[in-house]
């Protein structure tokens, strides 16, 4: 089993139930393929730093799994075809850092340090 | 021998005593960055850091300039490269 890093970016005009099946979608593609999933991370509604298909923004959903070289197959296969997305990376890593949010809301931060 | 140098050169500029013909036995080399105890990890999430190494227009700046070790500048250039593909840079 090895550690991944996988990133989406679904184009700007969702919704948050659109949104969340995405997540759902996935997270089951993950499941199903013998991954397990360690942690999502939402990083929501970000500037990109240039247009990709006349989008300006993008919903960025960050997932880290363990999983095998099929899990990684067949979430990139379905994501090639997948029209909701704009983007996916992978990357493999040796070790998780999940303290670390590079991208994680400032109200959120705000209202755990009330 | 090298520690006494480093206790020399706060007292005086390096280049006063530089001449044609003196062997240049000061130490010009910054030391880099990114390596040693407290360095930042490279990452490719984080935007901050992979700005400080790159121009206005995106591109990666040499190590020349930056000093950065050429396993870290590897290793950097990659993390460009990855945040590049996301559209973070």
């Amino acid at each position: 089993m090895n550690l991944y890093e996988h990133t989406i970016i679904a184009k700007q005009n969702f919704t948050k139930s659109q949104l969340d099946t995405i997540k759902n979608k996935y997270t089951n593609l993950i499941k199903k393929n013998n991954g397990e999933l360690i942690k999502i991370e939402d990083w929501g509604l970000l500037n990109l730093s240039y247009k990709i298909a006349k989008n300006r923004k993008g919903n960025y959903l960050h997932f880290k799994l363990k999983g095998n070289g099929i899990t990684i197959y067949e979430l990139e296969k379905n994501e090639k075809i997948d029209n909701n997305l704009l983007r996916f990376l992978t990357v493999k890593v040796k070790k998780f850092d999940l303290e670390k949010n590079y991208f994680s809301d400032k109200k959120e931060e705000k209202e755990k340090n009330k | 021998m090298k520690k006494n140098f480093k206790g020399k050169k706060k007292k005086q500029s390096n280049f006063n005593k530089l001449s044609l013909f003196s062997p240049n036995k000061y130490n010009f080399k910054k030391k880099c960055p990114l390596s040693g105890k407290n360095a930042p990890e490279i990452d490719y999430k984080n935007i901050k850091l992979l700005k400080r190494y790159t121009t206005e227009n995106g591109k990666i700046l040499s190590s020349r300039i930056t000093s950065i070790s050429m396993k870290k500048q590897r290793a950097l250039s990659n993390a460009i490269k990855r945040a590049r593909i996301l559209a973070l840079i």
